[in-house]
Formats: C-alpha cells, structure tokens, sequence
C-alpha cells in the first residue's frame, strides 16, 4: 500500500469538510473520487498535500511515514505531486520553467555552487531542458516551451499542470479535476494522456473528476464523499447503480406522505 | 517515475550557458568589458567619473533590490536602509577599528546580509502592502537611529571615512576609483546572472507568482524568501561600503530617505522587475536622467512618480519585458516552422 488515511477529518469553525474518512491507496491504482459540490473532495486532496493540517487523530501514512504533520513542500519531496482545480500555473513564467520548477525537489547542485556559476550547474541545466521538453512532448507542448504559460488556453493550461506534476517525478499523482472546462475531444486527450503516463512511469493516481466518463474509463476504484463523509467505495460499475450515490447527486425520491408533509411545512 | 529514458537532445537550450569554454558567442561580452575599462579615459571630466562611479554603486544596488523585489515579489521599501547599514559598517570597521578597506567592504557586505535576513523574516507572514510598510518603518527606524546616534556622527554626517590603499597609495582619485568599483559591479552582475537562471531563480520566480503552487512543487518557500532578502542585503551592503569609501569619505543620514528609495524603485521599475538586465538599464538611465535634471529638483519626485505609475500602467515589465516578448515570440515562430518543416 502506498497511502493509508486514517480518521482524517478538518474543520473550518463549525463546518465539517472532512470527517473521519479512512483511504487506502496501493501501489500502482488509479483510484477515483466523486461527490457532489462540496462534499470535501478537494479538503481531502488539501490535506494529504500539507495544505490544512489535520484534526489531531488524524493520520496520513505515505510509503510508511506519517505525512499530516509536514509542510507541502516536504510533502512534494516525498513524491507526492497534485494540480489544482484552479490550476495554479505560473503564468509569467514560461512553459518550459512551469515544468523545471516542477523538478526542483531533485536539483542536484547547491545554491552556493549555482551562485558562483560552476559549470556543473550548467551542464546539469541543460541536461534538465533536455529531459522536460521530452516531457513536453508528451503533454503536447513542445512548440509552446519559450511562451509564457499565461499564453495557453485552458485546455493548455490543463495539460501544462499536468506536465509540472508529473515533472515532480512523482510516485503519487493527485488530479484535482483535470478535465474541467475541457471539450469532449480535448477530455479524451488528457485521459489517453494520464493513463499513458500512468503506464509508462508506473505511477498511483488518485483523480477528483465529475465528468463519469472519466472516472469510468480510468479507475479500478472509486471512492464517494458527500457532506465531508465517505459513503462508498468499490469498482465504478457498482458505484454507478449505489442508491446511495444517486441519492447523492440526484437527490430522494420523496413518497406520498413525505410530500404532503413537506408542502405543510413550506 | 519508473522510467529513466536518456535525454534525446530538445531545441531548448535558450537561457542556459554553453560551459566554460571561451567561443565567439563571449566576444560581445569580451568587447563590452574592454569598453568599460577604456571608459574612463573618454569622459571629459572630474566631476563625470564621479558619476560613472555613483552609476556603478547603483547599479549595484539595483540589482540586488531586483533580486528580491522583482523576483522573488517581495515588496520591499528598506533597500536604501541595508545601504546605509553597509555604509555605515564600513565606515565603523574603516575608521573606528581601523580595518583596511579590503577587509572592512566584505565584513560590511556580511553583516549587512545578516541584518537582511533578519528583515526577510516579517515576510513569512507580511506580504504585498503590509510588507511594504513593514520595511519602510525599520528603513526609517534605520536612518532616526543614524541620526541620533553620536558614535557614528549622528545628524552631522560621519566624516574622515579612510580610501581605500592600494600597494601604499590611496586611492582617492575617481578614475581610480573606478577601477574598484567596475569590477565588483561585474562581479555582482555576474552572481544574479547565474543566481537567476538557475533553479534558484525559478523558485524565486515560482513563490512570486504562487508561494502555494510553489510550496507544491517541492519548494521551501520560507528559505527561499530568507534567501532573497539575504542575497538583495549583500548586494546592498557592498554597493554602501563603496559610497562610504569613495572621496570624499563622508555620509549623512539624509542620502537614505524615503526619496532615495523612490528612485531606486524607479531603476528597477523602468528597467524591467523580474528581468535579468533590469537592475543594470534601470541604473544606468534613471542615474544619468537624475544627474541631468538635479536643476529641476524640486520637481524630480513628482516627475520620477509619475514615471513609475506609467511604467506600470503601460509597460508593468519594464524595458526588459519588452526585449523578453520580442525574443520569445521570435522562439515560438521559429519552433513552428522547424515543426511545419519537420512535418
């Protein structure tokens, strides 16, 4: 197993986002999460990314060690990679460096050495420009490398964060919605592209996606959250026909009485 | 990631020296050097080598206060106040505990760093506006406390700052001078070119932009803006040693106000935050349109303020950005026809 929750909850003064959830990813899974808006979905991605700290009681073991208690970039370190659903990318900067700040946790030399401008720093440099425009390529950006990143459209924008995770080296790649605001042309392209990346660098992933489509296609599990809770887990086709879950995003069918009651109240 | 497959040899290479070796590529910069040591001898005058000197120092200090203004995004107004605190120390070490120049300009340069990293502190809660007003009370704490304090000459200005000596001979002449002063200039130059283009730099563009998306990426957020302030107070404390130390050896609180760093703003502004030569264009422009216009000076605030609110407005990377656009759209053209070719 590569990460286990456990009783991980957060609270934000009188709202629960997350409570008392328990994971447990293994090593080389895809593993979905759905839930209505607000469900604690991206809490829950927050806080095993060192984003909030956890309620106490909560642990978050990653490869063995216990992570809710690290920063996020110690958390990164530890390769564990994510995007956001906001992206986040750096605009001003160009798409080339979205990708080699993305290998910053495995630069090799030291700032004094970097300082003094010692010509390791430069072969290492442009070793690194090498091996992220390889990366690139796969993303789909090459031509875009030298363009500040604030310059790509969305569907760009979305591949180039992907690109600056999987730049991280990671062995935990987290989605936050990577689909969002994609055409249905552009949402095939970025799902061959993860399982591609999946496949190739035997990556675990964990992706929060509403399109179904995307969690059907790529996911061996998915886990469901609503109000902060989780309420199911299993293999997509079974989550799909979950009472559970349709009352979830559809909400309960209501019978004769119900409804006589409710037209009372109101 | 599992896979480890060898570089195959990108286009990108922009931004990345060659190496060490000596190629045609350093003839420019070769050329640029050979023209700044014959500078001096093609300024007509006293007073201009004195400017080419005052040019240099601020040079200096503009790149430092790029370093972690433009950026690492710190928004900070005490840069003028670690100047002081290295002119100040330099002149302590010189005259009071009677250190030659040569030792007093890196102690100078190393307390100074020291005192930057203790004002980088504020900046792991403090940013934007409260940042800004954060250094601006200890810049102006910085110049009450020199002008109280009587040891270091108080309101009166500390005086009889010793030259530097140079195998026995002082070197008070400006062209002399100049000589000191160039070579650190390059040097520092030098230091934010290879600082900057290496991941150091990037992180510092990184927490600029997104201190979050920064810290996701593996980056220490707090060390980096520690070491911003410390690398922008080193190059501040070396460029007040070199004031202190010029002819005719004397400082006064009032060359560190506000007024001074709204100038020194300027040369970053105009010359491009955030890019790699504007610290050393903004200098060089706003020291010579300053000189030119000290006639005029009690209109020279409000011309210089206008002209930062402008730049933002019209031009918010400065020269430099302007270069940069044109430089990347000519890379970005140039890929697609390689691509089109290709294809």
């Amino acid at each position: 197993m590569l990460l286990e929750v456990k009783a991980l909850s957060k609270r934000f003064g009188g709202l629960v986002a997350v409570n008392n959830v328990d994971l447990v990813i293994r090593e080389g899974e895809v593993r979905g999460i759905i839930g209505p808006n607000g469900s604690g979905k991206s809490t829950l991605f927050n806080l095993i990314s060192g984003v909030y700290q956890a309620e106490p009681g909560g642990q978050i073991v990653f490869a063995g060690e216990d992570i809710a208690a690290l920063q996020p970039h110690e958390i990164a370190r530890r390769g564990v990679a994510r995007t956001f659903q906001l992206l986040r990318i750096f605009t001003q900067m160009t798409v080339l460096e979205n990708l080699l700040i993305g290998y910053h946790p495995h630069i090799v030399y030291s700032s004094a050495v970097a300082a003094i401008g010692a010509a390791k720093v430069w072969a290492e440099e442009r070793r690194l420009r090498d091996e992220m425009m390889e990366l690139l390529g796969y993303v789909g950006l090459t031509e875009y490398a030298e363009m500040p990143a604030g310059e790509l459209s969305i569907g760009q924008r979305r591949l180039l964060a992907l690109g600056r995770a999987m730049a991280m080296r990671p062995k935990l790649l987290m989605l936050d919605e990577p689909a969002a605001g994609l055409s249905p042309v552009n949402v095939d392209k970025l799902l061959t592209t993860v399982l591609e990346l999946k496949k190739r660098f035997g990556l675990t992933v964990i992706v929060i996606e509403h399109i179904l489509k995307v969690v059907m296609e790529s996911c061996e599990t998915v886990t469901v959250l609503e109000h902060g809770e989780k309420i199911a887990e299993g293999a997509p086709a079974a989550i799909k026909n979950d009472h559970r879950v349709i009352e979830a995003y559809l909400g309960k069918e209501m019978d004769d009485a119900e409804v006589r009651a409710f037209l009372k109240a109101s | 990631m599992k896979d480890t497959s060898t570089p195959t040899g990108g286009t990108a290479q922009q931004g990345v020296p060659a190496g060490s070796r000596f190629s045609r590529r350093h003839l420019p910069w070769l050329a640029g050097f050979v023209a700044l040591l014959l500078l001096p001898w093609a300024t007509p005058n006293a007073y201009h080598h004195y400017i080419l000197n005052i040019i240099l120092i601020n040079v200096i200090l503009a790149v430092g206060l790029n370093i972690v203004k433009g950026f690492a995004g710190q928004v900070t107004v005490g840069h003028i106040a670690l100047a002081a605190v290295g002119a100040y120390a330099s002149a302590v070490f010189a005259a009071k505990f009677g250190l030659p120049f040569w030792v007093a300009l890196p102690a100078a340069t190393l307390f100074t760093g020291m005192i930057g990293a203790l004002v980088g502190i504020p900046s792991f809660r403090l940013e934007g506006a409260y940042l800004a007003l954060a250094t601006l009370g200890l810049a102006e704490s910085v110049r009450v406390f020199i002008g109280v304090t009587d040891y270091i000459g108080a309101a009166i200005g500390f005086s009889d700052i010793p030259p530097p000596y140079f195998f026995g001979r002082s070197v008070v002449d400006h062209v002399a001078y100049y000589y000191i002063v160039m070579p650190l200039a390059l040097v520092g130059i030098y230091f934010s070119f290879c600082i900057l283009r290496s991941d150091i730099g990037r992180s510092f563009k990184a927490l600029r932009e997104d201190p979050l998306a920064a810290a996701a990426c593996g980056v220490n957020v707090r060390k980096y803006k520690l070491l911003a302030f410390t690398i922008s107070a080193l190059y501040a404390g070396c460029a007040g040693s070199l004031q202190a130390h010029m002819a005719p050896g004397f400082l006064h609180p009032n060359s560190y106000t506000i007024t001074e760093m709204v100038t020194l703003l300027l040369m970053v502004v105009l010359g491009g935050l955030g890019h790699i030569w504007g610290g050393v264009v903004g200098a060089v422009i706003v020291t010579i349109i300053y000189d030119l216009t000290r006639d005029y000076y009690q209109y020279q605030m409000a011309i210089f303020g206008t002209v930062i609110v402008l730049t933002v407005l019209y031009m918010p990377r400065g020269i430099g950005g302007l270069i940069d656009n044109y430089f990347a759209t000519r890379r970005f053209v140039a890929i697609r026809k390689a691509k089109a070719n290709a294809a």
